[in-house]
């Protein structure tokens, strides 16, 4: 794949096309870069989306009369109790809610000094029918005090901004695309105006521009795959630097970013990819010149 | 577009040629070029006998007029169909336009290549046309290695492996001695006899008086025809068709006098 075939043209001496592996090389790596990235958040969105996802919260208000909080209470938990396809239920005590406001009121703040509503984490079981909308009304019936938060709010912003950031990966792999384009057009039609002599000669000879094309074409591809296997000689290991970053960082919120094998497959097809599309960019550039020439 | 029952190899009618906005460098020139002919094509130097030939190959396009190549008018022939006609057309190049890069053996197989014959016809014929004008043993040299007359041989071997059936050569005689340039046209009688047309571009008078083949002549860009002396029946016929508009088609010729030990036998098997 690397020793070069006979070729009419000199093609493989060309000084202005050597340093076209090198700039593949540098895109590559950076598409790899950014093609991880939108991996890892396509993932990240996944398992936050399953992770908040299976609970809500059950918030009751207090009211002036802890009788009716106390009863207000205990109706939530049956209600809670008779519905199907809830795993699991608990009460966040009052120590633990202070606990979890103390970043906002201080370690000094004691039970009762603020009318702190109850709080009922809920856990759905996974795969379930569950439908929110039913346990408000039921709830609403009954109690109401009571507001059942799904997290759906704060989770759309996130995904929200997961997909924007997504998106701008795929904006930048774009421009990679484009900038990759246009090295090879501009190194297509300089070895075409370098070669002239001998291209004339050619199509003097008989040949057809198709023919002079895939000389032009298999130089490219085979430029484009040299810089793609340094580009992503250079990009994997920065990959697997960032995820041993990641993995180190000691916080819920960096999920795991190990690929399955489809992935890596993806990753290591695109020097496949740029070499196809350098080698097709080549061939397109010299029909369309070659047209203008008798 | 074919012409019914055209049966020329090359026909100019009125045609003109100009660069640019300058002035026409070809006037009204009109000849056809019967299969098998032998002409010469001579004038002063700058006078556009190589514009002429360039109209021939297709390198160039008339400013007006009309040229047709093997029964096709190429003004209406599509871009995409030009190389088929390119192919039969074999030309020795002046500066021989050689590709420095290549092998001799690589030069003269390129129009075989680009007509997509397999490898192996390609080494054998190569190797066989190369042995016969006498570069056996510079297959694998590189044009500027070679000295001047044998950088000639390879690009008449290029111009020939693919047998043409019109093989043009610009003043293939213009860097080599005497000796050679009758040589080389010995070699050109031998083709032509095989049934190859062929059309020379010269300025060595003495030559084309020896040949004793008719001549186009160029001067202030037009064309008149020189009927040559080879033959009575040659004679006659150029006589016959008084407006120059005709080159008259020359009759095959006798083999070429002895003498022409220049050209090893078996060029048959080649051609």
């Amino acid at each position: 794949m690397f020793t070069y075939k006979r070729s009419d043209l000199p093609l493989d001496k060309d000084a202005h096309s050597r340093f076209l592996p090198w700039l593949i090389a540098f895109m590559v790596f950076l598409a790899v870069l950014a093609f991880a990235g939108i991996l890892v958040l396509r993932e990240t969105a996944a398992k936050w989306d399953q992770g908040v996802g299976g609970t809500l919260t059950v918030q009751i208000a207090m009211t002036d009369d802890p009788t009716r909080d106390q009863r207000n209470l205990q109706e939530v938990l049956n209600v809670l109790a008779a519905t199907s396809d809830i795993e699991r239920y608990e009460v966040i005590d009052e120590a633990r809610m202070l606990r979890l406001l103390e970043p906002w009121l201080g370690a000094g703040a004691k039970a009762g000094d603020l009318p702190l509503p109850r709080l009922i984490d809920v856990s759905i079981s996974a795969g379930s029918k569950f439908k929110i909308d039913t346990l408000r009304a039921r709830l609403g019936e009954r109690v109401p005090e009571a507001a059942v938060d799904d997290h759906r709010v704060w989770l759309d912003r996130l995904v929200r901004l997961i997909e924007t950031v997504e998106l701008v990966a795929m904006l930048i792999l774009v421009f990679i695309c484009v900038a990759t384009v246009g090295t090879v057009i501009f190194t297509t039609r300089t070895g075409l105006s370098v070669h002239r002599e001998a291209i004339e000669i050619l199509h003097l000879i008989g040949a057809r521009d198709s023919y002079i094309a895939a000389q032009f074409a298999g130089r490219a591809m085979l430029l484009g795959l040299r810089g793609g296997l340094i580009g992503l000689a250079l990009g994997l290991p920065a990959l697997l630097g960032i995820g041993y970053l990641a993995e180190s960082l000691e916080g819920g919120a960096m999920p795991d970013v190990s690929f399955g094998i489809v992935e890596w497959a993806v990753l290591v097809l695109i020097p496949l990819a740029v070499a196809a599309l350098a080698m097709t960019t080549a061939r397109i550039t010299v029909l369309r010149s070659l047209a203008r020439m008798l | 577009m074919q012409f019914q029952g055209d049966t020329s190899i090359a026909r100019f009618e009125n045609v003109g040629l100009r660069y640019g906005l300058g002035p026409e460098v070809l006037q009204d020139v009109t000849f056809t070029l019967a299969p098998s002919s032998f002409h010469f094509l001579v004038g002063e130097s700058g006078a556009g006998k190589s514009s002429l030939l360039r109209l021939l190959y297709l390198a160039l396009k008339p400013s007006r007029g009309l040229i047709s190549l093997f029964g096709r008018d190429i003004a209406t022939t599509p871009r995409r169909e030009l190389p088929p006609l390119r192919r039969q057309i074999g030309v020795v190049f002046q500066e021989f336009k050689l590709l420095n890069h290549l092998s001799a053996f690589d030069n003269v197989a390129l129009p075989l290549r680009v007509a997509g014959v397999k490898e192996a016809d390609v080494t054998r014929h190569v190797v066989e046309l190369l042995e016969w004008v006498g570069l056996k043993d510079h297959l694998k040299a590189r044009p500027p290695t070679l000295s001047g007359g044998q950088q000639q041989r390879v690009s008449i071997a290029r111009a020939v492996i693919a047998r043409p059936k019109l093989l043009l050569a610009d003043e293939p005689t213009g860097n080599v001695d005497d000796r050679m340039a009758l040589r080389l046209m010995h070699l050109f009688e031998e083709l032509n006899r095989l049934g190859t047309t062929i059309v020379i571009a010269t300025h060595n008078m003495a030559l084309v008086e020896r040949l004793g083949r008719p001549a186009m002549r160029i001067a202030d860009g037009r064309l008149n025809v020189i009927p040559g002396t080879r033959n009575a029946e040659a004679k006659r016929e150029s006589r016959e068709s008084a407006s120059p508009s005709r080159v008259p088609s020359q009759a095959p010729s006798p083999r070429p006098s002895a003498g022409d030990d220049d050209v090893p036998p078996g060029i048959e098997q080649f051609l």
